[in-house]
């Protein structure tokens, strides 16, 4: 029996082959994008994690500074703390290489105003140069270190100036060989090192990253980076398992002056600083499963319409309940083993695409290592196959259960689905009210957990199909059309309830996406470019190519200023200097800027506070909070920010919060005379220029390139910036863009399946069409109706669920999760636009359904034909 | 005045999955006059079905003619041969095949719009037939809503739409209890009657193939004039 039965659904998949290819691409796509977001996520971590296993290797525990630098007399005091096995001291310095563009090296930076020389971080190199991490160590420290340098390497290392080992692949992809000499840059200085060795990290570290590179550490303070500073000191605990004793020990002994970390806390800090961003992709992702899931459920709907005489049949012949269901369910799960075996491939190549984007966010927004590799893990398989077959199988039960529930007789009757159809029409209605009102009220009673947006959000996804069985059946109420063509095709769509409603809510979920996203983008947008024009008001910008990611190394040297302060028509220049640093346990990005230039309260757009107030007592030592700090932090004006200073932990009295969307763990702007006092005196690391009316900042950014020919700056026009500002917003959606895309793909599938569906379920009503005398064309138009028609219901129900869903992320997600506030905008143009395309999308998905339908023949009448 | 239809030497073969080769048709030669009114009858698998397929253009003969108004309709071509169907010829069916989703109005409009025609005339008419056929209190009722004999009338008035010169109808009774086959029948051939319309009905039923004026019967494709 059995075999009987599965020799039954094997014949039964081969029959329906193009719906067999429709719902295996659904689940595939579906299963692509969850699978390329979460290689992606996965990658980002393995990014940090492989860094810190290549560089640190068998280390038990880090110390870092609170500061991001550490005192190097801190290290005999480390070396002396009893339990310690051995200590290597480090310093850490990103270069950039001079003429050689970076592939997914993205950061030109966001938050372009702090580049500028004002809130915070930001902008670095062009955005294609090619940095390398040059980690420089002290290549005669007892602790074994995870690399070996080639045989004499140590000595060179020591004794040739400028000696650096480079990965293979980074060496390959640059066309360097030992030997050859690379010119860098650390700040505005201009070093040439020479090629000595290459040493594979990614052998101990597969996800760590190409850039890293090894030099010995005194020769890194020497030519890159500050004598007599450290950034990190990695211990080996003598006694293996004293590990966390030690730790306690040397976190007593050092006090506020630094952190003691193990390799597996530093991931979590970086998992931490990911989160929101890793969950805001995976969520978009899911989406696009389950509008795979509705594929499914049609196909499977479809089938079971098509057999439900012969499982009447089967249970008449004492086939069980169970047998039935086993067999459904089989099918069913075959077309998800299938869907993931094709997703698989094609969500390892959507990673693969968008690694480069994803990278640029990291480096630019979380200051994070970019991805170095995609990898397919078996881990990452196995999980593919649970939410492509589980998904499947999950979108199968419920009219697999159906059918098992049902009697043979009640099988083999004439009742149709179209009557159970629209019966449940008005039930869906209501609990997707229910479900819309459950998630409203849930969302509210938990409004201060961040999460509680997406609460709502899910909700609102959910609703939208749930709404199409009952906007559908509201065509049955339009008046027959005259003609039988694309009217005739639209009016009938009503009467298809059970394929229809289930295509109109596929598309009415993508489409609810896709404009949600999309508003919530422009809005973003919108958001960003007001910004950037109420605070980037200077009119050159001057950087280094290698400021990234908090460096204090890449400074500015005395000649590069002296040479901004001749500039013709500068009237004024704007000093930044900035670090990581810590709120508590928070990092944040802490910047010092010129707070006594006129008009300063111009330059910051403050969320709350008074301008004129907040920079006097900014002048006085206060600090500025950024948006997403106060929101996280729940601080406010007038109370104080905690800092990890120098001298240990400070407080600030907070002067104000300011607007600031460049850095979503959040960030602090005091006076510069404030941050040398807190951090200690130091070169600036950026620097604006405000020229005198009529000058023309393009000539005043040639003068400055032609007046510092040794040094490595990078000078922009505020124009040119903005630009650049622009170009890295546009990237940081590029995913979102793509799974946007993978959802409506995997929704027009569904409108040509619920047509395909129709024109084998319905022949006999096309072929009584065909008796009539209607002609091919006209049949043709009927179904290119239909295809339009679920696109049209899926707008109508899918625009305003996408314009309740931008409220939510604009209002609710955003504000609680990412910490910034949003300006609403309706792009109205991009979304005709997009309707457009969904429309022409569902007319070139009708196009093959339709031929098919209209090669219906009139002899194709039988008893059960209609 | 010429026959309406005609079939000159029709055979029709169909091969099974087997290879084996059946004759619904062989040599059919018959005529059917204009207005008048014709009934096939024979067991079933005797090929009266494939006979008014063939009739209706929506099937092929695999030798001879068949000929409507004049015109070969095999010589013609697909598209020819439905614009042919659509304007010359009405069709009842035994199952009704009404679309389950539209009116009993709606449905008989199905031809006009299918043809394309004006809304006004073609309501008016199909309200018209439906009074006729005693359903003018059901025009606006759904199909599900009516009994079988009730579904056939409302066929009998689609196919009498659009003023056929030919109506075609297969087992029209074979779905209904005697009564209301009788009754069917009688209107069908009324109201053809009263249109002009020429009637070529295929029934198991001695009794309704007595109401025509000519009988032909079917055995294993061989056509015979019935007394």
């Amino acid at each position: 029996m059995r075999t009987a039965l599965l020799r039954a659904a094997g014949k039964e998949l081969r029959a329906s082959r193009a719906l067999v290819l429709l719902s295996v691409a659904g689940v595939a796509l579906g299963v692509a994008s969850v699978l390329s977001i979460q290689i992606l996520n996965r990658g980002a971590l393995g990014a940090f994690e492989g860094g810190v296993r290549a560089v640190s290797g068998e280390a038990d525990l880090s110390i870092l500074g609170w500061t991001g630098r550490l005192p190097e007399d801190l290290l005999p005091e480390v070396l002396g703390t009893p339990g310690v096995g051995a200590a290597v001291p480090l310093q850490r310095v990103e270069v950039a290489v001079e003429g050689r563009p970076g592939p997914f090296d993205l950061a030109g930076g966001p938050a372009a105003p702090q580049a500028a020389g004002r809130t915070g971080r930001g902008s670095s190199a062009s955005p294609s140069t090619l940095t390398l991490e040059v980690v420089g160590a002290d290549l005669l420290a007892p602790l074994r270190l995870p690399w070996t340098l080639p045989r004499g390497g140590v000595a060179a290392a020591l004794g040739e100036p400028g000696w650096v080992a480079v990965s293979p692949g980074i060496a390959a992809e640059a066309g360097w060989r030992v030997g050859d000499a690379v010119a860098v840059s650390s700040g505005s200085r201009r070093v040439v090192l020479r090629i000595g060795a290459l040493v594979d990290f990614q052998r101990i570290a597969p996800l760590a990253s190409r850039r890293l590179a090894v030099m010995d550490l005194a020769q890194v303070q020497a030519l890159l980076g500050t004598p007599g500073v450290l950034h990190q000191i990695d211990v080996l605990a003598a006694d293996p398992g004293g590990a966390a004793a030690l730790a306690d020990r040397l976190q007593a002994r050092l006090g506020e002056r630094a952190r003691v970390t193990t390799p597996a806390q530093r991931t979590v800090e970086a998992e931490g600083l990911l989160s929101a961003f890793r969950l805001n992709l995976t969520a978009l992702s899911l989406v696009s499963l389950l509008v795979g899931g509705f594929l499914v459920y049609a196909a499977t709907q479809a089938a079971l319409a098509r057999r439900r005489e012969e499982l009447g049949l089967l249970r008449c012949v004492g086939a069980t309940r169970g047998q039935v269901l086993g067999l459904v369910l089989a099918e069913v799960g075959a077309l998800g083993a299938l869907g993931t075996a094709a997703g698989i491939p094609l969500g390892w190549l959507a990673a693969r695409a968008n690694a480069g984007a994803v990278s640029g966010t990291l480096r630019s927004l979380y200051l994070l290592e970019g991805i170095e590799r995609v990898e397919l893990t078996p881990g990452l398989v196995a999980l593919a196959v649970a939410v492509g077959v589980g998904g499947a199988v999950v979108a199968g039960v419920a009219p697999a259960l159906d059918a098992a529930r049902r009697d043979p007789l009640a099988l083999l009757s004439s009742v149709t689905q179209q009557e159970a159809a629209e019966a449940g029409a008005g039930w869906l209605l209501a609990a997707g009210g229910a479900l819309l009102a459950g998630a409203a009220v849930v969302s509210a009673a938990t409004a201060r957990w961040p999460p509680s947006g997406f609460v709502l959000a899910a909700g609102i996804v959910a609703a939208a199909p749930l709404a199409a069985p009952a906007a559908l059946r509201v065509l049955a109420r339009v008046p027959v059309p005259r003609r039988l063509g694309v009217r005739w095709g639209l009016r009938t769509l009503g009467a298809r309830l059970p394929s229809a409603a289930v295509a109109a809510g596929a598309v009415a979920v993508a489409v609810a996406m896709l404009a949600g996203i999309t508003i919530m983008v422009a809005s973003f947008r919108t958001t960003v470019v007001r910004w950037l024009g109420a605070t980037l008001r200077a009119d050159v910008y001057v950087t280094t190519p290698s400021w990234r990611r908090g460096r204090s190394e890449a400074t500015l040297s005395p000649r590069v200023l002296d040479a901004l302060g001749r500039a013709p028509g500068v009237v004024a220049t704007d000093l930044l200097r900035q670090l990581a640093g810590y709120a508590g346990a928070r990092r944040v990005s802490i910047a010092g800027v010129e707070a006594g230039l006129p008009a300063a309260e111009g330059r910051v757009a403050l969320a709350s506070g008074d301008p004129h107030t907040a920079l006097r007592l900014l002048r006085e030592g206060a600090v500025l909070i950024s948006e997403p700090l106060a929101r996280k932090a729940g601080l406010a004006p007038g109370g104080s920010l905690s800092l990890r200073t120098a001298d240990g932990e400070r407080g600030f009295p907070i002067a104000g919060v300011y607007y600031d969307y460049g850095a979503e763990q959040g960030a602090v702007l005091m006076d510069l005379r404030t941050f040398a006092g807190a951090f200690g005196p130091g070169p600036p690391t950026n620097a604006a220029l405000y020229l005198a009316p009529g000058v023309d900042p393009e000539a005043v950014a040639a003068w400055v390139r032609a007046a510092l020919p040794g040094d490595a700056v990078l000078v922009r026009s505020n124009r040119t910036l903005r630009a650049e500002v622009l170009d890295v917003f546009e990237q940081t959606f590029a995913v979102t863009r793509l799974l946007q895309a993978m959802g409506l793909v995997i929704a027009v599938a569904g409108i040509a399946l619920s047509l395909l569906v129709q024109a084998r379920e319905r022949a006999g009503e096309l072929a009584l069409y065909r008796a009539l005398g209607a002609t091919r064309g006209q049949l043709f138009r009927v179904f290119l109706g239909r295809g339009v028609g679920l696109a049209g219901f899926g707008l109508a129900v899918g625009w305003p669920a996408g314009a309740g869903l931008a409220l939510v992320l604009v209002r609710a997600v955003n504000p609680a999760f990412f910490g910034w506030s949003l300006r609403l905008d309706w792009p109205l143009a991009t979304l005709a636009g997009q309707g457009a395309a969904v429309l022409l999308a569902a007319a070139l998905a009708s196009v093959h359904p339709g031929v098919r339908a209209s090669r219906t023949p009139a002899a194709e009448l039988s008893r059960d034909a209609i | 005045m010429p026959p309406v239809l005609a079939f000159r030497g029709v055979s029709r073969l169909y091969r099974t999955a087997g290879g084996a080769v059946l004759h619904a048709l062989r040599d059919v030669t018959a005529e059917v006059e204009a207005g008048s009114a014709v009934a096939v009858t024979g067991r079933s698998g005797s090929g009266k079905s494939t006979l008014l397929h063939l009739a209706a253009g929506i099937d092929e003969p695999s030798s001879g003619e068949v000929i409507l108004a004049g015109r070969a309709l095999s010589s013609l071509p697909d598209r020819a041969r439905t614009l042919v169907r659509r304007d010359a010829i009405g069709l009842v069916f035994q199952f009704f095949h009404l679309l389950p989703h539209l009116s009993a109005l709606e449905n008989v409009l199905v031809p006009a719009a299918v043809a394309g025609d004006a809304q006004g005339p073609a309501e008016e008419r199909a309200r018209a037939l439906l009074d006729r056929l005693g359903l003018a209190g059901r025009a606006e009722d759904r199909v599900q809503q009516l009994s079988g004999g009730e579904m056939q009338r409302v066929a009998v008035c689609r196919a009498l739409l659009r003023r056929p010169r030919l109506v075609l109808a297969d087992e029209p009774t074979g779905n209904l209890d005697d009564e209301n086959g009788q009754r069917v029948m009688e209107l069908l051939l009324a109201v053809a009657g009263e249109q002009g319309a020429t009637l070529l009905y295929a029934t198991h039923s001695r009794e309704l193939a007595g109401l025509a004026g000519e009988r032909w019967h079917l055995h294993s494709g061989v056509l015979e004039r019935a007394a």
